[in-house]
């Protein structure tokens, strides 16, 4: 793949259900009762269980790793804030595209937008990614 | 002894939690996750390890959410490898029923060498 700016990284598409949510609870180990307890959630104002913010963030940086491979898990720089919760039945779609190419040395920096939506094209989580990309790359 | 909200202060130092990312853990995470296995730790596995492990020294009240994330990464992590995290208090707002934390995780390795930083805004339910 040429890296250049305004091109669009592939983009990931992922269901969540409340077992994903359970399971990324038992390998996370973070078994917040928001995440996993729908009688507990129910009771609270968001009315609900949401996935673990890191179970799609996760998603966010799988995209970032097949476009820039292990530079992403080296160097990677990532700032993303929650808009809205993600909830079980959800289909989450990562997308992203690269805004800025740089030289810096033996190196080029792109920066990129990433965004999560759900299927009615709500905003998930959005935010900045930055990679230090080797020029063998 | 895990501490509670009311109890931190910008500047609070949490001691040191270590722990080992064995493989099983990391095969867990992958097949959870459903990313692409690689020959090292994917690094929000590192990061969702560290997250969980500050249950081990704060009282985080049922219903906390994250409001924002920030990652660097330094280096990867093999599977196996001693993770060492120590998280600190960067800031903290209590205003009405409004309690927000944010938190600043840095993660070494056996070697001391920085793998990753990571700070987290978090928003407690409120009172």
């Amino acid at each position: 793949m040429t890296l250049r700016e305004g091109l669009m990284l592939p983009e990931l598409v992922k269901e969540i259900t409340q077992a994903d949510i359970n399971r990324y609870a038992e390998a996370s180990g973070d078994y917040n009762p928001i995440h996993i307890d729908e009688a507990f959630a129910a009771g609270t104002p968001l009315k609900g269980t949401i996935a673990h913010g890191m179970l799609v963030l996760a998603f966010v940086s799988e995209m970032l790793a097949r476009t820039f491979g292990d530079a992403w898990d080296e160097s990677g720089r990532l700032f993303v804030k929650f808009k809205s919760p993600t909830r079980p039945g959800d289909t989450v779609t990562v997308s992203g595209q690269i805004d800025a190419l740089s030289a810096e040395s033996d190196i080029v920096l792109a920066t990129c937008s990433v965004v999560c939506r759900n299927q009615a094209d709500e905003v998930l989580v959005s935010g900045e990614a930055r990679v230090r990309i080797p020029d063998r790359l | 002894m895990p501490t509670n909200y009311d109890e931190l202060t910008p500047g609070f130092e949490f001691p040191p939690v270590e722990y080992r990312l064995e493989e099983g853990i990391v095969a867990d995470y992958v097949a959870v996750v459903g990313v692409e296995q690689t020959g090292h730790v994917p690094p929000l596995a590192v990061a969702a390890r560290a997250i969980a492990s500050l249950g081990e020294l704060m009282i985080l009240p049922p219903g906390t959410i994250h409001a924002s994330q920030e990652f660097e990464f330094h280096g990867l992590v093999s599977p196996g490898d001693g993770i060492s995290c120590v998280a600190k208090v960067i800031r903290k707002v209590s205003r009405g029923p409004i309690r927000m934390l944010t938190l600043e995780m840095r993660i070494t390795n056996e070697s001391g060498a920085l793998i990753q930083v990571g700070r987290s805004a978090i928003v407690l339910p409120g009172a």
